[in-house]
């Protein structure tokens, strides 16, 4: 659907994408996460063409953005909703204008039957039917997104293209904005791309996940395997410390894809090999629904070479930190 | 005195209401092309940026008065004598065309850039841009902009005398500061501070009423 090949961008002297990469398929929801000023924005922005890059090549359903005359780049605009972290709706238009508004840039009468009909539908959907006439300043954070949700989506687009769309609100609202953008994934069959810094929102619905830095991609794979066996960039990212750990024996870490194959294993090995660990760190993260852990398991050093082998022959993932 | 006065006070309407039409119509021009050619609209050019922006500063340097004066072969041109009422028109307007021009662009400058990104991101035209996002919430700041300028309006065409123009202005000073009749000075001073409260006061109810 969108694919991104060696895409670096430079604003002057300061590179703002270094050879990015990244392949977005088809009904993903695909989450680009980083902190402030890693680039993420800029590269939802050369997605849509509000912005341009200076090498590499972005393609949306096969055509080449840069290569796109404005009229082209019109169209191709027309695909790709987006959504912003301030909501960005006129203020003195009311929900039913300001949804209207796309309609309007595409030439055709916000009050034809079959539009109202369009805008009533996604009211419905976003759950706003009794706001129709209200203005964005009557109206809370979650619902002004819910419009703005439905104002992106008046066009029928292939795409949907969020940037910080719910580092504005609470956490529950956040949450029901995105049991709202996977609601949309699922009956519209929209690609959705989700920019943001909130690990909950990669775990929450992505699917696919890209870890920017400094304009670079430093990984890119489900949010699962990058989150529960995260390398060094991701660990620093997420904030994990392992300085709490004990210094002495040895600390070893397991990964679980299911809370099935935990409980058995642990008390399992603690009776076959005849041993005893101390538990230091556990965690348990819902991935769309999907429960992944990890464990830190403390041993004596004497015990390594066994509890080693016995991980091994029941499949558990480990890492000897 | 009645007679005298009547007629200052349609002059005075008519200079102030007639150049604010003119000035708010052609001032929209310059400052639609500021807006969008300044370092973050939506086609920044510096060249058209600075050579505009630097025309409006040197015609609104200019003191009414001496103004008045440079552009008479121009008023002569347009309304085919240089003095009276009419013809006050012209020097009004141009003067007043870099003010309103200075308004209304910080008033489109005004409007939130995440909104000219959201219109361009559903693909909407420039001119579709300056329509419906731009001009539309940015009436309310244009309203009140006009509300500006219409009262230093009046205060201009106070100086109108000098080309034969007439106004309360005028008579203030011929009749009530030239030949000592105080009561000429006080009714019209009376009356300007009734426009000038009466303007004031519908600009910001439209404004309220609007935003």
């Amino acid at each position: 659907m969108i694919s991104i090949r060696n895409v670096s961008k430079n604003f002057g002297s300061l590179k703002v994408l270094e050879d990015i990469s990244m392949e977005i398929g088809q009904g993903d929801i695909f989450g680009i996460i980083g902190q402030s000023g890693a680039g993420k924005s800029t590269l939802l922005r050369c997605i849509n063409g509000l912005e341009g890059y200076d090498q590499g090549s972005i393609e949306v359903d096969g055509k080449e953005i840069s290569s796109l005359s404005k009229k082209e780049l019109r169209a191709t605009q027309k695909e790709m909703g987006m959504i912003f972290q301030n909501f960005n709706l006129l203020d003195r238009l009311d929900v039913y204008d300001n949804i209207a508004l796309p309609l309007q840039f595409w030439k055709q009468k916000k009050n034809s039957p079959e539009n109202k009909a369009r805008i009533g539908e996604l009211l419905e959907l976003v759950g706003l039917e009794d706001k129709v006439h209200s203005y964005p300043r009557q109206l809370s954070g979650g619902q002004k997104q819910r419009v703005a949700i439905a104002r992106a989506l008046v066009l029928d687009p292939k795409i949907l293209l969020c940037d910080e769309a719910t580092s504005a609100l609470d956490p529950r609202i956040t949450k029901d904005i995105l049991s709202l953008l996977l609601k949309i994934n699922r009956e519209l069959k929209l690609t959705i791309v989700v920019v943001t810094h909130q690990m909950e929102v990669v775990k929450q619905i992505c699917n696919q996940v890209a870890f920017i830095k400094d304009g670079r991609s430093m990984a890119v794979g489900k949010p699962e395997e990058l989150f529960v066996a995260p390398n060094e960039e991701i660990q620093a990212f997420v904030g994990e410390s392992i300085e709490c750990l004990p210094k002495t024996g040895r600390n070893i870490k397991l990964f679980f894809n299911s809370t099935e194959s935990e409980d058995g294993v642990i008390t399992k090995m603690a009776r076959e090999l005849d041993t005893d660990f101390s538990i230091c760190q556990g965690k348990l993260e819902d991935f769309r629904g999907n429960i992944l852990g990890s464990l830190v398991i403390n041993i004596e050093p004497k015990d390594e070479e066994s509890v080693l082998a016995f991980l091994k022959a029941h499949h558990v993932l480990w890492e000897v930190l | 005195m009645y007679e005298v006065i009547a007629k200052a006070t349609w002059q005075t309407v008519y200079m102030v209401v007639g150049s604010t039409f003119f000035s708010v119509i052609l001032g929209f021009i310059p400052a639609i092309v500021l807006t969008l050619t300044a370092p973050d609209g939506l086609r920044p050019n510096k060249v058209i940026y600075g050579l505009l922006d630097l025309l409006v500063n040197t015609f609104r340097s200019f003191p009414f008065i001496i103004l008045m004066v440079i552009v008479i072969p121009f008023t002569r041109l347009l309304a085919g004598k240089a003095i009276g009422t009419k013809a006050a028109l012209v020097p009004l307007t141009i003067s007043a065309i870099p003010f309103i021009a200075r308004v209304i662009e910080s008033a489109l400058r005004g409007v939130d850039s995440g909104l000219i990104e959201a219109a361009r991101s559903f693909g909407a035209s420039d001119p579709q841009i300056i329509l419906r996002v731009y001009l539309k919430e940015a009436f309310p700041a244009i309203l009140s902009g006009i509300t500006l300028t219409m009262i230093s309006l009046i205060g201009y065409s106070a100086m109108g005398g000098a080309i034969g123009a007439g106004g309360l202005g005028d008579v203030a000073i011929r009749y009530g500061y030239q030949a000592y009749k105080m009561p000429y000075l006080i009714v019209t001073s009376l009356i300007l501070i009734v426009f000038v409260q009466l303007i004031q006061m519908i600009g910001n109810t439209l404004f309220k009423r609007l935003s």
